[in-house]
């Protein structure tokens, strides 16, 4: 087993970072937040270098790279607390049509013509048993009915596709218009998500998957992807907070000396360092299972999570507080890197939802409570 | 980035099985004289140590003639991974092979590896390593053990703690003082000292558990006397030499913890369903809950071991080995912590032996020795802090 990454993938990651240190500083995070500006020319240069064909199949109109490379790319997006829908779109929507082989919809999203995202969630509860919008078909098509919540790059997106469960029992997953359903954009504290909520009552909607018992299979693999990239997303914005935090330590003195030189901030610095470092290894340990396909890829996307999870508790509580008050002040930048990380545990599954489908997995939870 | 080795590797993998079903030592064997010290080499240790340094076999990245077969780091990691997995213990004097030979082939000379460092490899001998001194645990460099050259001898006088196996070693790795004018880091040596040289006295100490099987010691060295061609190396130079011994030690220790991580887990994981259909469901969710950050805990370590591991073959560097000292270390204390709580009051049972069976409080204790000694949890975090993370030394 080699978890390190290869030549190749380091200089993509390097030219990821180089190109969001240019496109995308912290005073264009600010914008976002200020409203004084939007993401959508960050957008168009992503397009541009074509980030959302990444991972497309070279036989559907994209570059045809790994789970790997996307979840680099989803770390770095969350290094530099990147607003608008590119992570939706790399790890949300793509899988999902990727599972669906709607080749037509690949074409158009590798060209960022199509900006779509996967709508799962509802009652602010991730998973398969919280879904409750329903499906029913309508002639050739269906129709849906229901709520969904937290919905990543929502308000950016033109398209949307919908888990709903069908009168079976089964779910399946449906191709819906932004037009055709309301979007309700609620206040959240990292605008930079783009978070929205969708209200569907008798929506028309075309079928991705039909909803049967393979489609179980289906989604599980869609949200690992969804899940292990919001896992090193959240690592990413952890990371560059230790980074932070720790240049600051260098220079800040207090009773003549740098607080970096107090061994009780020393010894919380190397526990942060460790930290990151763990759910780094295990969140591309995760990206790497799920890359090969192979057999352990679930435990170890819950595995990612939970400890993505673990690593934005340590490093936000630490983060703030060894700035000082300069951490508490809107204007230092250190707030959308904060925000970002706790944001990441919100969604896709908090570190409690994965440990305990951790524990599924391995065989503890008896069937009865399960 | 891969999951699966290579297949020249996993040929090397084949090769060792094939080698180690026919020459493992009898279990029989074992149970009956098991290893009982860092020093103590029962008959059937000293057998198979034999069988591997003929065969190639002790360590593997070494020349033939010295027990190996010129293998790459990653055979050699495979080759730790199925001794561990096979449950055969690699050697029962783990400082004599794993540090003090090693130094010895940097260090020494030819008729040193000759006396010295040849007999451990072939099995016919064990060595201690006597650093640490009632004054001198941390802060080593603060060693007073006094060295003192008179024509050909040094005439030694002071005192080491936990010298592990010096109740069985043949001979000592000793660290002593040669100059006490200059700064202490400067004025240390590594003298070669034979246990039944007349001055040395070894006292055991009983340890925390199993206290019929001591293997730390008090060391007692009053006017012992010793030529200088037992000096190793360059006078006042031992600082370094330290460093360099040690750093043998800690390329692949890591995944003697990971894998003693991962054998406890799985089974705290076969026990887990029988003990938790015991409780109540508010505190087996509590305990489903400890499981399974234990397990991300275990997982965690073998993805931080492995990736370390794969930068250190291609740059040949490693600086993270404080990280994956500290944490698999620490992570395997608490999983033997809650191994404990979660088997209840037969945790307190003792008598399962020196490493304490799965769950016993006996194994938690245990845990303390990679905790406390080869730079404890705190210099380790200090050693991150200042070298790894470029924090000014405080
Ligand atoms: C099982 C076992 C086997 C051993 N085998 C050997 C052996 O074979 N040969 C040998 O020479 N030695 C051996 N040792 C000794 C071991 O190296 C020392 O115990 C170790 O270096 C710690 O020294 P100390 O016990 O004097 O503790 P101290 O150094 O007195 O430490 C006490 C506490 O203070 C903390 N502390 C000390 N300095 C600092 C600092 N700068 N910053 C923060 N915290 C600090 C320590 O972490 C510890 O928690 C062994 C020890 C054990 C437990």
């Amino acid at each position: 087993m080699d978890l390190e990454l290869s030549d190749d993938q380091f200089e993509l990651r390097d030219n990821i970072r180089a190109v969001l240190d240019g496109a995308c500083p912290p005073a264009v995070v600010r914008a976002v937040y200020e409203e004084t500006g939007t993401s959508d020319e960050l957008w168009a240069q992503m397009t541009e270098l074509y980030w959302p064909a990444l991972g497309i199949a070279e036989s559907d109109g994209g570059l045809g790279m790994g789970f790997v490379e996307i979840a680099l790319l989803a770390e770095e997006l969350g290094r530099a607390a990147v607003p608008g829908p590119l992570l939706a779109v790399v790890s949300q929507f793509i899988p999902m049509l990727a599972e669906a082989g709607a080749s037509g919809l690949l074409a158009e999203v590798a060209t960022g013509a199509r900006v779509g995202s996967l709508a799962y969630a509802e009652r602010g509860r991730w998973g398969p048993d919280a879904v409750a919008t329903v499906a029913v078909q309508d002639g050739d098509g269906w129709s849906l009915t229901g709520r969904k919540q937290a919905v990543l790059g929502g308000v950016h997106a033109d398209s949307f596709a919908v888990v709903a469960r069908a009168d079976s029992g089964d779910l399946g997953a449906f191709l819906v218009a932004r037009d055709d359903l309301v979007v309700v954009a609620p206040e959240v504290i990292d605008p930079g998500l783009g978070l929205a909520d969708l209200v569907l009552e008798n929506v028309s909607a075309t079928v991705l998957l039909a909803p049967d018992a393979d489609v179980a299979g289906s989604l599980e693999r869609v949200t690992q992807q969804a899940a292990v990239a919001m896992a090193l997303h959240t690592v990413g914005a952890c990371r560059r907070i230790f980074e932070v935090t720790l240049e600051y330590a260098k220079v800040r003195e207090q009773y003549d000396k740098v607080i970096g030189s107090f061994q009780a901030l020393k010894h919380r610095f190397a526990d942060m360092f460790l930290s990151v470092e763990r759910a780094n290894a295990v969140g591309y340990y995760a990206a790497l299972a799920i890359a090969e396909n192979d057999p352990a890829r679930a435990e170890a996307a819950h595995i990612a999570k939970a400890a993505a999870g673990d690593c934005q508790r340590l490093l936000v509580q630490d983060g703030l507080q060894l700035h000082g008050g300069i951490g508490y002040t809107w204007e230092n930048d250190l707030h959308f890197l904060l925000k970002r990380a706790k944001a990441g545990d919100a969604l896709c599954g908090s570190r409690a939802f994965h440990r305990a489908a951790l524990a599924d997995v391995l065989g503890l939870v008896p069937e009865t409570a399960s | 980035m891969k999951l699966r080795f290579d297949e020249s590797v996993e040929a090397f993998r084949s090769e060792f099985l094939e080698w180690l079903a026919v020459n493992r030592p009898p279990a029989e064997e074992i149970d009956a004289d098991p290893p009982r010290s860092s020093a103590y080499v029962p008959r059937w240790a000293a057998a198979f140590t034999r069988r591997m340094f003929d065969d190639g076999w002790l360590v593997p990245g070494w020349p033939p003639e010295r027990g190996g077969r010129n293998a790459g780091a990653i055979e050699t990691l495979v080759y730790l991974e199925e001794l561990n997995r096979a449950g055969v213990p690699r050697t029962t004097n783990p400082q004599g092979l794993g540090i003090i030979a090693p130094s010895l082939f940097d260090y020494g000379t030819d008729e040193q590896i000759e006396k010295y460092a040849m007999p451990l490899l072939r099995g016919e001998t064990s060595a201690c390593l006597g650093m640490s001194e009632p004054d001198a645990g941390s802060d080593l460099a603060n060693l007073k053990t006094r060295a003192v050259r008179d024509g050909d001898n040094f005439i030694i006088n002071g005192q080491k703690v936990w010298t592990s196996g010096a109740n069985y070693a043949d001979f000592c790795f000793l660290f002593c003082r040669t100059d006490p004018d200059v700064p202490k880091h400067q004025g240390i040596s590594i003298i070669l000292l034979p246990m039944d040289t007349p001055g040395v006295t070894v006292r055991p100490l009983t340890e925390i558990v199993a206290p019929d099987f001591p293997d730390l010691n008090e060391v007692f060295l009053d006017d012992v006397i010793l030529p200088v061609e037992n000096l190793v190396g360059d006078l006042n130079n031992g600082w370094r030499m330290a460093n360099g011994s040690l750093a043998h030690e800690r390329s692949m220790v890591w995944l003697m913890g990971v894998m003693g991580m991962e054998s406890a887990m799985t089974e705290l994981l076969a026990a887990a369903p029988g003990l938790l259909a015991d409780l109540g469901p508010q505190e087996r969710a509590l305990a489903v809950d400890e499981i399974a950050g234990l397990h991300i805990d275990t997982v965690a370590a073998r993805c931080l071991g492995y990736r370390g591991f794969a930068r250190f073959v291609r740059t040949g560097s490693a600086p993270e080995q404080s990280l994956m000292k500290l944490y698999s270390t620490e992570a395997r204390q608490q999983l033997a912590r809650f191994a404990a709580e979660l088997l209840g009051p037969d945790s307190l049972r003792t008598g399962t032996g020196r490493h304490g069976e799965a769950g016993s409080l006996e194994a938690y204790f245990t845990t303390f020795g990679t905790t406390i000694s080869a730079g404890s949890s705190e210099i380790q975090r200090n050693i991150i802090a200042e070298r790894v993370l470029g924090l000014p030394r405080g």
